[in-house]
């Protein structure tokens, strides 16, 4: 009340200046304190291999695999009396939040849990340990490496083989009548599957679900036959305009037709819960499932679910491969320590023992031999949609470094589409010209 | 008053009585008693506001050194960015509805709960009890529960043979779902109505009594304008708070569909952590602040036309 109206509002004014930025001080406050932190780098290696030894390490994932990973470290400080672990886990939207905010302070643990989707952004920004002199021979078959390399360089040491494939209620299916789909079958075998299957499920309930992701439309313009969407590290860009305006046009027919859900129902949807996954909740007939993910569903609904490769065009279709990684941070103190123990993480049988298949079917075939005979049904289906989709196999397609906007911007624009915001070609027109523009930018 | 109250804290409070001599001495204590306070204002708030201003004339990807680059980040804000203009638009349309809503709601219920009936307090706690768990997590995990195409409403709708749209789902009525979720976490509003509607003179209301007026007539001539430094506090805070809404459109709608709830703070927080543009980012929460403060600065130029403070001898004009 003695106040005056200016000393008033300049304390608010300050006030409203510390709220605001407060959702920005974290990270900016990390990367200056981590300019002089990194400097220790190089020779930072002095470490004797018998002294103590703490290595910090990250993973995302389930609850299971956090039990088996916590076991295996045991194993290994049992094994190495004088190696410790600092151990971080959390699911996987909260580690890729984590890690951008760690690689700014650097001090990215030393041994982290690595995705082919994230690999070349934090490759191309010098954060990962070249790994390439760690010899897997006998553990990792050598194209499955050769396959991983990027310049010439591994920077993952591949944990387990992964396969997308599409996941179907089988029991629904024969209830109405409906042939399973078959393996290698052809995108207009899918078409016209989707398309029959509507006549003869009820109302309420749809064959396949809409898609709008920039990966979806990448599986189909790869099958026939054309460039990846991004190759070349982000440099190349190419966005075929008669195959773009055909597989939209077509689930634009399907949305019409009820073959998809509508967009309101479509974008409620949230895989792998109770009442809201597509295909769990009796809704979708089918789904997009991973061999590591495929579990889940099958937990969610055990006994019903079968699978079958990705549709394929003249070229092959969906992809089988390593997509989890064991990488070793560039700012590490105990590089030597670390690569020890990523090599023994997929070569030690006890460890193989301990972990399972929390990360998928083992990459090292000698573990996955003594695992097989003890594997459930959630795990041999993750097997299965491997096997079915090896043969016609394309390589894993990632965003490329600094496409992470592009990839939301591809999902909303399409949303709209969906929603009947705007045309395929308007939308067209957007994404195109946002890849474009980065693509240039890469070059430059 | 409240509001004076929170502007004020701080040194404005020390007694000022004694020689002068030894002002100079009781000046240094107050600066070292506060001094805790100081110190982490200072390393943890004020350094990295403006390490942010520097960021924000940068590219900083976060995984390497940030580069200057001038004023290029706003020019690009101001020029070519129709998510900056949607967000700004979309955060703008939440702040008006959702501020006089909330205003107007925790008013009425704080008037309700001002009255003086038998076991009133079990009341108030009862009506502030879900302010406890206030803009949490877990509130916005249960609306959106509520709120979904199987939620307990459409349930609810559905027993009266209404079918319920896709309410946070749908484009149209996602951010409506927003608004009436922050209405509904109107508690610590409410409270601060609450303790200015007990500060209003009793004898006011029975002169006005004597007099004749009404129930309608002592709410308007003696309520609203008594009432009126809080409702200015509440104003100010509600819209600052309303400008940086997160919690809610992260965890409910993702900001989606089709960005039609992706707030400005949301658009600002995947810049920075999800598409790594941390220079970007801190250009877009200057803007914020600007914003922000320019808002709050016609308020209270503003105020000097209806804000009424007892003391200044009820100048209101």
């Amino acid at each position: 009340m003695k106040m005056t109206g200016f000393t008033k509002s300049l304390g608010l004014t300050m006030l409203a200046a510390m709220l605001v930025l407060s959702a920005c001080s974290g990270g900016g406050g990390n990367g200056g304190n981590g300019e002089n932190a990194g400097t220790g780098n190089g020779s930072g290696e002095s470490d004797a291999p018998a002294g103590d030894t703490t290595l910090s390490i990250m993973w995302w994932g389930t609850d299971a695999r956090h039990e088996a990973t916590q076991k295996a470290l045991e194993i290994y400080t049992k094994q190495n009396p004088g190696v410790t672990f600092k151990p971080e886990f959390m699911a996987w939207d909260a580690f890729w939040q984590k890690l951008p905010t760690l690689a700014a302070s650097k001090t990215i643990t030393d041994v982290l849990q690595m995705d082919a989707a994230y690999i070349q952004e934090y490759v191309a920004r010098g954060q990962l340990e070249d790994l390439s002199d760690i010899d897997l021979s006998g553990i990792v078959d050598p194209s499955v490496i050769e396959n991983l390399s990027i310049d010439g360089k591994l920077y993952g040491i591949p944990l387990s083989q992964n396969a997308q494939g599409l996941a179907f209620n089988k029991v629904e299916l024969d209830q109405y009548g409906i042939p399973h789909p078959h393996k290698d079958w052809t995108y207009d075998e899918f078409f016209q599957w989707a398309r029959d299957a509507r006549a003869k499920l009820p109302e309420g309930k749809y064959p396949i679900g809409d898609t709008s992701t920039w990966d979806g439309f990448n599986y189909y313009q790869t099958a026939m036959g054309k460039p990846p969407i991004m190759s070349d590290g982000g440099k190349t860009f190419t966005l075929d305009k008669d195959l773009f305006m055909k597989f939209y046009q077509t689930y634009e027919e399907f949305r019409k037709d009820q073959i998809v859900p509508p967009a309101e129902k479509a974008s409620a949807f949230l895989e792998n819960d109770p009442q809201a996954d597509p295909m769990a909740s009796g809704v979708v007939m089918t789904r997009g499932a991973t061999t590591g993910s495929v579990g889940a569903l099958e937990q969610l609904m055990p006994g019903k679910v079968g699978v079958v490769n990705l549709p394929t065009g003249p070229a092959g279709g969906g992809w089988a491969q390593s997509t989890i990684f064991l990488s070793v941070s560039a700012n590490s103190k105990n590089k030597d320590e670390a690569k020890k123990f990523v090599k023994w993480f997929i070569e030690d049988k006890e460890a193989g023992q301990a972990l399972g298949t929390t990360r998928g079917i083992p990459i090292n075939p000698e573990i996955y031999a003594e695992l097989e005979p003890t594997l459930e049904d959630k795990d041999k289906l993750g097997k299965q949609i491997y096997d079915l989709s090896l043969d016609k196999a394309l390589p894993f397609y990632s965003p490329a470094a600094g496409f992470s906007e592009w990839v939301d911007t591809y999902r909303k624009e399409m949303e709209a589409v969906s929603f009947g915001q705007q045309s395929i070609e308007e939308a067209f027109e957007k994404i195109d010209k946002m890849g474009k523009e980065l693509a240039a930018k890469a070059g430059g | 008053m409240t509001a004076e109250k929170a502007a004020g804290t701080g040194p404005a409070t020390t007694p000022s009585k004694p020689k002068r001599a030894s002002a100079k001495g009781h000046q240094l204590a107050g600066y070292i008693f506060i001094s805790p306070w100081l110190i982490g204002f200072i390393l943890l708030t004020l350094w990295p506001i403006a390490q942010s201003l520097y960021l924000s004339f940068t590219e900083y990807s976060l995984l390497e050194d940030p580069v200057w680059t001038g004023t290029s980040n706003y020019a690009k804000i101001f020029t070519d960015d129709a998510t900056f203009t949607k967000s700004l638009s979309v955060t703008f349309m939440f702040v008006l509805f959702s501020v006089p809503l909330k205003l107007f709601f925790s008013l009425m219920v704080a008037l309700a709960l001002n009255k003086n009936l038998r076991g009133m307090n079990l009341y108030r706690t009862a009506i502030y009890f879900p302010s406890l768990i206030g803009g949490s997590i877990a509130v916005a995990a249960l609306w959106r529960n509520m709120f979904g195409l199987d939620g307990y409403i459409n349930q609810v709708l559905a027993w009266f043979g209404i079918e319920g749209v896709g309410w946070i789902s749908n484009p149209d009525t996602s951010l409506g779902t927003l608004i009436l979720l922050n209405t509904w976490q109107f508690g610590s509003t409410m409270v601060i109505f609450l303790a200015g509607l007990k500060q209003v003179p009793q004898e006011l209301y029975e002169s006005a009594s004597v007099d004749g007026a009404g129930k309608i007539r002592k709410f308007i001539s003696i309520t609203l304008p008594m009432l009126s430094p809080v409702m200015f506090f509440n104003l100010v805070l509600g819209i600052i708070g309303s400008f940086q809404t997160f919690t809610s459109a992260f965890i409910i709608t993702k900001g989606g569909p089709i960005n039609s709830t992706y707030m400005y703070a949301m658009f600002l927080y995947e810049k920075a952590f999800k598409h790594y543009q941390m220079g970007y980012a801190s250009a877009l929460a200057w803007i914020l602040l600007s914003i922000v403060a320019l808002l709050t600065l016609i308020n209270f130029a503003a105020s000097r036309y209806w804000v009424f403070y007892e003391s200044d001898g009820g100048k209101t004009k």
